[in-house]
């Protein structure tokens, strides 16, 4: 019996001095700044005491950068390929900028909201980051926006794509050098109706913020295009993995053009699959979102969705020598071929550590810090030219519209068809306007062109240009 | 016996100073995970008591939890009800849900009592997930504030931590002299064998619904706290793996014990963030040590230290738990 229990106890005190010895390597050192500057004893004891684990302080130097996403849990695909993405942006500077070391500070979430607040708050407090950045959702997004709005710190949102981040909730500290969900569904929208002609879609939609804002956009592109009808069916994420009574209903003699799949991950291969199981790709086109044909889902699809159209802003055979060189980079590191997630993050951390050498290494002023993230020149991105918008801190950069199309050995990947240049997150309306409306949801934008309001339905269009031009 | 005693005392006495004192020396982080033991604790607490004292394993404390926290949501925040009145309805909130789960769960015991509670955690659960029209969904209700109160900014760490630690310390007084009670002696008897006590004559169905109650009002107090503490309230709040990880705290703290929940808590709070920071796998580190203590100590921790206790390893322990002792001398 005894045995047992000096079995047991060695392990849990293994397991506690394993993580007690890791602890320095992964923490920041402790912030002396206020010991070194002024005795400032007024300011509350707590904020001002050193840690608990007085761990050796490194060379004080290191400009330490949180990383939150999901590793673990349903969607630890998108944190793995936003880490891969950082990492090689990371290398390309060996981890060090103006002579200072970077440490990233990569923590879990599991993409849940109570964990992703107490990771910020762990970041912030126990570590000192001088950046926050990764993010997956936009919900968590939003969520950790809501806790970091009055610290100071600034937020580089990676794949979160949540509109409002980067207006009506918008704060000087977040800087987004990405998308927002809508910013690529208007550009796509006004191309079916304008372009193909489409004059009513069927829109069969998850039930959350990332669709609700994808959905915005494609409405209000396909409405101003010329559009008649987005009919809408929502459902919960995760909830079945039978949609086969979803697609029986697609009515298909009431002339719809194409069906509008807006959901992504494990629900879009298996909608995509029963879709082609239940003979429909036949009798209908089929359209995704952003992500519903993007790598390395698409792998699962069966060939026969040959054909279909979405829209990102990415694709996969760009064939700008920066892509080129940051796809066949990827590609020696990982193995295949990147995503526009691990795109998105490789740009985000490239732009962070030119910021960083901008300043020579000196982030201690951290409005300075946005303000050089925001001048940092990415007209040589590897998704094409990307311009940062100055007073709401977002990207205006390149749509493509791309089709599903097979390579040479068989595979499935997405081939540019048509280029959209310098589409900002309101797309083609004024700011002031696009805010006035309320934010995106499965009741908001109605899906009948005629009721939108009428300050919507203007604005024009863009000017489609053959990809590769 | 009366040495004993005195070292109990004096060892909760330094460790409540402890506790009052740690925001000056410890750093904020340290404080913050401490408000979360602290929230978790009420929730592992709620869920232990009906385990320990009453046998009743219910898998909808979770949803006590978010229930209160979408409360104060919906009210406090949505609705600018100001401080207490939008917390005690909170409260009211999740005892009117308590009193129809209570109600109807607890014509069932065991195996059934455990499903019944798991469907309507889950109904919860989903309802929040689905209904995107006033619970926002996914997307849930982001902003949620301490209030300032008598110019004291609750907002400030170190404030929130001694106004959650002192709700804690009456939370558990409390629910000590619910224990020691009268009540708490015929819930224990329920669990025991119901059909003596109803022989008896007491109303076992009604103690167990009144028990169902308490421990609701203990999660919804820890939902408060979390929301008030993240600011933020979403259907993940209540979700399966959330209420697992609570049992997972309740049997490694040791179920059987008034304070194992509350030693379960800190343990695996402060575990998550030790071992999330040396690795990925944090869960499955703690899912091995879960399953040593299962093996080797069914009754967790406080189960562990009672039989080194037994063995006189520990004197100052000896009084640790008098109700299983005397147990045992009845017993022998």
């Amino acid at each position: 019996m005894s045995k047992k229990w000096l079995i047991l106890s060695l392990m849990v005190i293994a397991g506690l001095l394993l993580a007690a010895c890791g602890t320095p390597a992964v923490d920041a050192p402790v912030e002396e700044a206020p010991a070194a500057e002024a005795p400032a004893e007024e300011a509350p004891a707590e904020e001002a005491a050193p840690e608990e684990p007085a761990e050796p302080a490194m060379d004080d130097d290191t400009i330490d950068i949180g990383f939150i996403s999901a590793f673990t849990g349903v969607f630890s695909s998108f944190g793995k390929m936003q880490k891969e993405g950082a990492e090689l942006a990371l290398d390309e500077y060996g981890y060090e900028v103006a002579g200072k070391p970077i440490n990233v500070i990569y923590e879990d979430d599991q993409l849940d909201n109570e964990q992703a607040v107490t990771k910020a708050k762990k970041l912030v407090e126990q570590d000192n980051v001088d950046v926050l950045t990764g993010l997956v959702s936009g919900d968590e997004g939003l969520t950790v926006g809501d806790y970091m709005k009055d610290k100071g710190i600034p937020v580089v949102p990676m794949y979160s794509a949540s509109e409002d981040m980067t207006m009506r909730e918008f704060f000087p500290g977040v800087v987004r050098a990405t998308w927002t969900g809508a910013q690529a569904q208007d550009a796509f929208g006004y191309y079916l109706a304008s372009e193909l002609g489409y004059k009513k879609l069927y829109q069969i939609a998850e039930d959350y913020s990332f669709p609700w804002n994808e959905s915005g956009g494609l409405i209000r592109g396909f409405c101003r295009g010329g559009g008649e009808e987005v009919r809408s069916v929502w459902f919960p994420p995760g909830s079945t993995s039978d949609f086969s009574s979803m697609i029986a209903s697609i009515p298909l003699d009431e002339e719809f053009d194409a069906v509008y799949y807006n959901g992504a991950g494990g629900d879009a291969v298996n909608f995509v699959k029963q879709f082609v199981e239940l003979g429909m790709v036949d009798k209908i086109p089929l359209l995704g979102q952003s992500n519903t044909f993007e790598k390395p889902d698409l792998d699962a699809l069966p060939t026969d969705i040959v054909g279909a159209l979405s829209a990102h802003h990415t694709t996969d055979d760009l064939a700008n020598a920066e892509w080129v060189d940051f796809s066949t980079r990827f590609n020696e590191k990982y193995g295949y071929d990147p995503s526009g997630a691990s795109a998105f993050a490789y740009s985000s951390m490239k732009m962070i550590l030119e910021a960083i050498e901008a300043m020579d290494g000196d982030v201690s002023d951290k409005e300075a810090l946005v303000q050089a993230m925001l001048d940092v020149d990415m007209t040589d991105d590897p998704r094409g030219p990307v311009v940062m918008d100055p007073e709401w801190h977002a990207a205006v950069e390149n749509v493509y519209i791309r089709e599903v199309a097979l390579d040479d050995d068989g595979n499935l990947y997405n081939m540019g068809i048509i280029t959209v240049k310098d589409v900002s997150q309101f797309g083609p309306y004024d700011p002031e306007v696009y805010m006035e409306q309320p934010p995106d949801g499965n009741t908001y934008p109605s899906g009948v062109c005629a009721e939108l309001p009428p300050e919507m339905l203007e604005g024009g269009g863009y000017e489609f240009v053959p990809f590769g031009q | 016996m009366k040495n004993g005693r005195l070292w109990k005392n004096m060892l909760i006495a330094v460790l409540i100073i402890f506790l009052i004192l740690l925001p000056f020396v410890a750093g904020q982080y340290t404080i913050t995970t401490l408000i979360r033991i602290i929230y978790f604790g009420f929730l592992a607490v709620s869920t232990g008591f009906l385990i320990g004292q009453g046998g009743m394993l219910s898998l909808a404390q979770a949803a006590f939890f978010g229930i209160a926290g979408y409360a104060l949501g919906l009210l406090g925040y949505e609705r600018g009800v100001p401080f207490p009145i939008a917390d005690i309805l909170a409260i009211v909130v999740v005892l009117l849900f308590a009193a129809v789960f209570g109600l109807i769960a607890n014509r069932a015991t065991g195996i059934v009592f455990l499903m019944i509670t798991l469907a309507f955690g889950q109904v919860v659960f989903a309802f929040a997930l689905q209904n995107t029209t006033f619970l926002h969904g996914w997307a849930g209700i982001r902003g949620i504030r301490p209030p300032i109160l008598f110019g004291i900014d609750f907002r400030q760490t170190a404030n929130f931590y001694w106004a959650t630690l002192f709700i804690y310390i009456i939370g558990l007084f409390i629910l000590w002299r619910i224990v020691k009670s009268p009540f708490g002696l015929i819930l224990n008897g329920t669990r025991e064998s119901a059909d003596r006590m109803d022989a008896l004559g007491y109303p076992t169905y009604w103690i167990k619904v009144v028990a169902f109650l308490i421990a609701a009002v203990y999660a919804g107090i820890g939902g408060l706290i979390a929301t008030y503490n993240t600011g933020v309230i979403t259907p993940t709040t209540m979700q399966l793996p959330r209420m697992i990880w609570i049992l997972l705290m309740v049997i490694l703290g040791g179920a059987g014990y008034f304070w194992g929940p509350v030693v379960g808590a800190i343990v695996v709070v402060w575990l998550d963030v030790l071992i999330s920071q040396v690795t990925e796998r944090y869960n499955l580190v703690i899912g091995i040590i879960f399953v040593f203590t299962v093996l080797f100590s069914p009754n967790g921790i406080l189960g562990y230290l009672d039989s080194l206790r037994k063995r006189n390893k520990i004197p100052f322990l000896r009084n640790f738990d008098r109700r299983k002792m005397a147990q045992e001398k009845e017993s022998s």
